[in-house]
């Protein structure tokens, strides 16, 4: 009940022209909106779930491209790192293990750290100059392409650090040297004086470049580093040389930026530990454009192919359905029509019949009386007028013989009881038809062509009625004809019926006669002649015995009456009348 | 009767009369319309017919039981026995009883159902009397 309910609220929504049959008392349903609306809907229901998976597949996979990214760049910055760290872990150990605490006097010795130094470009190639320092500061010793002995480094930040970590990695500087370079100092104990001392080792800043340079790869936009003030370590391609400013703030980690000529970079900040720097890694945003692209690509011909590819049956379909609709209304309309038809005939036809018994008896005591007259003048003396009067009497019983056959046939009409089925030969019927037609044919030098098909199966039918048929179309033909003709008869087995074509070669009818030829007192005969309920009548009791009458006719050439009618008779009618066998 | 009307009988029996001169058929009118029964009744009467007239069907089969009829014409509608009823019950007890149906509401079926009862044949009104009188002496003939 409430799924109905619901169903019933969704009639207001849904137009008139789409609810329910069409009968004939509605208006005609209105195809061009049926047609739109089919449309609407099912591109509705076609495109709205299409566009919304492309649209969810969009985003998801962008969503799994950005993350995969971010991953690869973790990946890429961890390893940047990690690579610099142990490059620096070797610098530091290579200069720890230099500056042993008890070498201090020895390599105040100009000659021994001159080897010292010679020695460790031979291994490592990128020391620029070597320097001694005691614990005030003063460069007690020096080799190197500058002449910095006796520099005071006693006020320097990186003394007191160096002076209290052990170790110093400073920034890229270009110094006193006038050159971009950083050094590397390690604190060491003179064990004799208990005096601390320390070597500073200074490196130029292109090793450091060309360091950077190795562990670029194809994966990655730039690569570079920064100290803790934003100042680049080494050359940037897109922040420009070294010492040129990067940023303000250098926190480690990953996040979006966007790059001066508006294209957004992914920048991973890795601080490396004991030293002021910070490796950078950039990279553009979806390192695999190619990858988006081509998705991006191959998403929308496919959205697009689908789209076009439903749209086009769509179109088909519903073009195809509306025709199909109309057509069903069509057949509906037109059967509903004749149905319609045939009812009206049926009232007709019991309004006949009982106007029928209403004036038949009446009549009948009319006729008696007036036979009754005529007896008497008859047995009576000559009088005055009595030919007259006999001569009216007459007229009364002609008249009275003319509303008989009217009234005989409206009671034809009464169709009292059911039909009586039985197993029967259609071609016995015919046979015995025409034996009571046979006089009258002779007199009007009317001859009959019965082609019967001697194989014809027995059909389920009612006896009597099938007579009054034939009587009827065969009549009505002897009338068409008039004198000097043909009538032609077959029979034949179609498809489960059994068909019955009366052919007669006499005037024809036109179109319009045609249209009316079944309806009651429709007649062409001249007045008095025929009663125009016969045909009607034979109408009536084809259609009640589950068949069919069509009539073909052509002006000049004759009338065709074809008869169709059911081997096995299982009309409704019978269905609750118990078998008679 | 007179003799005036003896011979105006003749003149409206015809030939048949004297071809055939014959004792006078008995017939029983069961129809329940009093001015066509009586109005047929003397017409038959004139033409030298026996006629008892009865208007209802338990008259109609007294009438048979009473005084067994040569041929009998029954109207099928009545106001208290159908027509086809008296027929059922008289032939199953006189089975040599010719019976004429003659009706003016009848229809195909009730005819052929009378005739499976086994009535002699079946007329319509309005009937010419020369047909009903044909009929009658045909079914006398067989009996």
């Amino acid at each position: 009940m409430k799924w109905q309910q619901i169903l019933g609220k969704l009639d207001v929504i849904i137009p008139e022209s789409m609810r329910g049959p069409v009968d004939l008392s509605t208006k005609q349903r209105n195809y061009r909106q049926l047609k739109a609306l089919l449309m609407a809907a099912m591109l509705t229901i076609a495109l709205v779930p299409l566009l919304m998976v492309a649209g969810l597949s969009y985003y998801y996979y962008k969503d799994l491209l950005v993350n995969s990214e971010r991953e690869q760049l973790e990946w890429q910055l961890d390893g940047a790192t990690n690579s610099i760290e142990h490059m620096v872990a070797s610098l530091k150990s290579a200069i720890q293990f230099t500056a042993k605490g008890d070498r201090y006097g020895e390599l105040l010795d100009r000659g021994n750290l001159k080897t010292l130094l010679a020695r460790m470009q031979y291994h490592y190639g990128f020391f620029a100059d070597l320097g001694v320092i005691d614990a005030n500061g003063i460069q007690q010793a020096y080799i190197g392409p500058y002449g910095l002995s006796g520099t005071d480094y006693h006020n320097e930040q990186w003394f007191r650090e160096v002076t209290d970590g052990g170790v110093h990695i400073s920034r890229v500087t270009t110094g006193f040297r006038k050159a971009a370079h950083f050094a590397v100092a390690v604190r060491a104990i003179d064990p004799v004086t208990r005096q601390l001392w320390v070597l500073r080792a200074t490196i130029d800043a292109t090793t450091l470049q060309k360091f950077i340079d190795t562990i670029k790869t194809a994966a990655t936009d730039d690569v570079f580093l920064v100290d803790d003030k934003g100042i680049l370590q080494t050359s940037s391609r897109f922040y420009g040389e070294t010492l040129s400013q990067f940023s303000q703030e250098i926190p480690a980690g990953i996040r979006s930026g966007i790059l001066d000529d508006g294209e957004t970079v992914f920048e991973a900040i890795g601080l490396i530990d004991d030293t002021p720097w910070s490796v950078v890694v950039l990279k553009k945003h979806y390192l695999q454009q190619e990858e988006w692209q081509g998705f991006k690509r191959k998403l929308f011909f496919i959205v697009f192919g689908c789209m076009l590819a439903s749209i086009m049956v769509i179109v088909v379909l519903v073009e195809k359905l509306s025709d199909m609709i109309r057509k069903a209304d069509e057949l509906q309309l037109s059967m509903l029509k004749e149905a319609e038809h045939t009812n009206k005939l049926a009232s007709i036809g019991r309004l006949a019949a009982g106007v029928g018994h209403e004036i038949n008896n009446p009549l009948a005591i009319i006729d008696q009386k007036t036979g009754f007259i005529e007896d008497l003048l008859l047995m009576g003396d000559e009088f005055e007028h009595k030919d007259m009067i006999l001569q009216n009497l007459e007229g009364i019983n002609s008249s009275v013989g003319r509303c008989k056959v009217i009234t005989h046939r409206l009671l034809g009409f009464a169709r009292r009881g059911e039909n009586t089925l039985e197993p029967l030969q259609l071609n016995d019927v015919l046979v015995e038809v025409l034996q009571f037609l046979e006089n009258s044919m002779v007199t009007k030098r009317i001859t009959v062509d019965l082609n019967k098909n001697e194989e014809l199966p027995r059909l389920i039918s009612d006896k009597v009625q099938l007579q009054q048929i034939f009587l009827n179309i065969i009549n009505n033909a002897i009338d068409a004809i008039g004198e000097d003709g043909v009538i032609a008869i077959n029979s034949y087995e179609v498809a489960g019926d059994i068909r019955v074509v009366i052919q007669d070669d006499g005037p024809g009818m036109a179109k319009e006669v045609v249209a009316h030829i079944f309806e009651p007192f429709f007649t062409t005969k001249e007045q008095g002649k025929g009663t125009g309920l016969g045909l009607s009548i034979t109408y009536g009791l084809v259609k009640k015995l589950g068949g069919d009458i069509v009539v073909h006719s052509q002006v000049g050439k004759g009338t065709a009456f074809t008869i169709t009618l059911p081997i096995m008779n299982n009309q409704h009618e019978d269905a609750d009348e118990p078998e008679t066998e | 009767m007179n003799p005036k009307q003896n011979e105006s009988n003749n003149a409206l029996t015809g030939s048949n009369m004297k071809g055939e001169q014959q004792e006078r058929i008995r017939l029983l009118l069961a129809d329940d319309e009093q001015e066509f029964a009586a109005t047929l009744l003397a017409r038959l009467e004139l033409r030298n017919f026996e006629v008892t007239a009865v208007a209802n069907g338990r008259d109609a089969i007294a009438a048979v039981e009473k005084e067994m009829p040569d041929v009998m014409v029954l109207d099928l509608k009545m106001p208290d026995l159908d027509g086809l009823e008296v027929l059922a019950q008289l032939r199953r007890k006189f089975s040599e009883l010719k019976v004429i149906i003659l009706t003016g509401h009848g229809s195909f079926e009730a005819g052929r159902e009378g005739m499976e009862l086994g009535a002699f044949d079946y007329l319509m009104k309005p009937v010419d009397l020369n047909k009903l009188i044909e009929v009658v002496r045909d079914a006398h003939r067989q009996k």
